[in-house]
């Protein structure tokens, strides 16, 4: 569906790309010890260590304790996870919902659109923290519901991008020449419309798990997402505002994972935009 | 003119409708059963019947959610969930105009300051200057508003003491809020007026203007700025929609008592009339917002007319 080709202009443009593959690094080292997880510190991210509170990076702890004795370290990794699980989750449904919305809307036009996009209309006017604050505040803040709010302010941004697309590509003569050699509708839709506009679904969802993740770290800072004692990128800048003023290292290190990952998301996202859009082709 | 903006209105009465209808089904769908609560330790099946039809809360759902479009209509938001004796309109009507003047003055810093960096930046294009000025617009895009409070708080109120911490009262309470309430708004005008000037500096009677001998700043009072006017004034109509969802953060930092401190409030301790109102009144500024944009945007642009 995506051509060994398409990968291949891929790998070569993130050689002339310092930036971009810098950051694709970055991701891919913190994905790695998301997973890792349990194995990557001899931490637990809930274990108070009351002998030492406030340490200063060092050995034994690498970016520090926090004001219960726990390590910072290990409770970043921890956050990683939470952040990243969210955030691939939110994006993998939103994108799957938006895609199937918009490529509907765009493939059969008229009345369909009409009524599918008004919904998508009125659902993008709507900021995302206020729908994601309606739907933790009335039913609680556990990581589904946060996942669920999330889906529902990002996918109809996604639908739109794919629904003007799909629209443009319609008329192509492939497609009419697919239907006129007695293609069914969901053949057309799955061989010649979806292939073709995968690649701004990619380039989309990337761009959307930097906004994702930042929007969850939102809610769990203003106390509505990620609940203690788990941990939560969002959730340890609020703790350590209040040690501020005197330990002000606390912040710094979640703080930079999370403006970091954000970043690198954007990067790869503006990146793959570049790359994958098919004018790009030959042009390395 | 007058059609459109009439148009527009009728546009955002479905809008409205529809919000409502979301957040009365969601209450709805809430655990907990709001009888049960008013009652607590005189709870009796029959004691909850006699409650519950005072209440109206036998009545069909389409009943009760026509009786609520009324309240809301003529602003009856009845009174707290978890705390009866307090109404919710005084709660709204203590809260809303801090937080109306917090993003108002946000805007309007982000504005002046946002409109002269981008024109700086659009007329010294590829010079340090502007690469630097481009550079302060990434970041204020990528670096979350927590953040910046965070390092703003520790140099201006824990290193140099020059400004209180949090506290509401004082007039220079308003000063680090503020600032950081109008860094996203700031660095999105900066980048729509870089490029809105950048792009008429181009055009032919920009360099005619040049060549009869107009002094820089002349040209660009006369010609360039109100050409270059309408995407920046659209932007700073959105950015006024921005700073209202940063206010999340912000009044959460810095402890304001505005309308979204009232909501996040009204979400620990489970307070769904409270929670409901705020968030319609959210409803009904992010419309107003965007009616705002569009007919001002319809107003000024002479090639759209309605």
């Amino acid at each position: 569906m995506f051509g060994t080709e398409r990968w291949k202009a891929v790998r070569l443009a993130l050689g002339g790309d310092r930036l971009a593959a810098a950051s694709a690094g970055f991701l891919l080292a913190l994905a790695v010890l998301a997973v890792a997880g349990p194995l990557a510190t001899r931490y637990t991210y809930d274990a108070q260590d009351l002998d030492a509170l406030f340490r200063t990076p060092g050995a034994a702890h690498w970016f520090g304790t926090d004001q219960f004795g726990r390590d910072s370290f290990t409770r970043i990794v921890y956050g990683a996870r939470v952040s990243l699980s969210v955030g691939f989750a939110a994006v993998a449904c939103e994108s799957l919902l938006g895609m199937t919305w918009g490529t509907v809307a765009g493939y059969y036009g008229g009345a369909v659109d009409n009524a599918l996009m008004r919904v998508v209309d009125l659902l993008i006017g709507f900021p995302t923290i206020l729908l994601a604050i309606l739907v933790t505040g009335i039913f609680g803040p556990s990581l589904t519901n946060i996942v669920i709010a999330l889906v529902l302010t990002a996918w109809p941004g996604t639908a739109r991008t794919i629904r003007s697309e799909v629209v443009a590509i319609r008329e192509r003569d492939y497609v009419d020449g697919a239907r006129a050699l007695g293609a069914t509708t969901p053949r057309i839709l799955a061989r010649h419309l979806v292939p073709n506009v995968v690649h701004l679904l990619i380039v989309r969802a990337t761009l959307d798990v930097s906004t994702l993740v930042l929007a969850e770290a939102t809610l769990s800072f203003i106390g509505i997402g990620v609940q203690p004692p788990h941990p939560s990128w969002g959730q340890m800048i609020y703790e350590s505002f209040q040690y501020l003023d005197g330990h002000p290292l606390l912040l710094v290190f979640p703080a930079a994972a999370l403006s970091v990952t954000v970043i690198a998301f954007n990067v790869v996202g503006e990146f793959l935009s570049r790359v994958l859009d098919p004018r790009y082709a030959g042009r390395h | 003119m007058v059609r459109y903006v009439v148009y527009r209105l009728a546009m955002a009465v479905p809008l409205f409708v529809g919000a409502a209808l979301l957040i009365f089904v969601a209450g709805h769908l809430a655990p907990g059963d709001p009888v049960q609560t008013l009652l607590g330790d005189r709870y009796t099946p029959a004691a909850a019947a006699v409650l519950r039809h005072q209440l109206g809360l036998d009545r069909p759902l389409a009943a009760q959610f026509v009786d609520y479009l009324g309240q809301l209509a003529t602003l009856r938001f009845g009174t707290s969930y978890v705390n009866p004796g307090l109404r919710v309109g005084d709660l709204l009507r203590a809260a809303l105009p801090i937080s109306l003047r917090l993003a108002t003055l946000a805007v309007a810093v982000a504005a002046a300051l946002g409109t002269l960096l981008g024109v700086v930046a659009a007329t010294v294009p590829g010079r340090p200057l502007d690469r630097l000025i481009q550079f302060g617009v990434v970041l204020g895009l990528s670096v979350p508003s927590f953040v910046t409070a965070a390092a703003l708080v520790y140099l201006f109120a824990l290193q140099f003491r020059l400004l209180p911490v949090a506290g509401w009262g004082h007039p220079s309470d308003y000063v680090l809020p503020v600032v950081v309430l109008a860094v996203a708004p700031l660095a999105f005008i900066t980048r729509i007026a870089r490029s809105s000037v950048g792009q008429v500096l181009l055009e032919d009677y920009v360099r005619t203007a040049r060549s009869k001998g107009l002094r820089t700043p002349r040209v660009l009072f006369r010609h360039v700025l109100r050409n270059a006017a309408l995407p920046v004034v659209t932007t700073i109509g959105m950015a006024f929609g921005t700073a209202i969802v940063g206010a999340f953060v912000v009044e959460v930092v810095f402890n304001v008592p505005g309308i979204a401190r009232v909501a996040v409030n009204a979400i620990f301790q489970r307070d769904y009339t409270v929670l409901q109102a705020t968030v319609l009144v959210y409803t009904a500024l992010f419309s107003f917002v965007n009616l705002a944009v569009d007919v001002s945007y319809a107003y000024l642009n002479p090639r759209v007319r309605y």
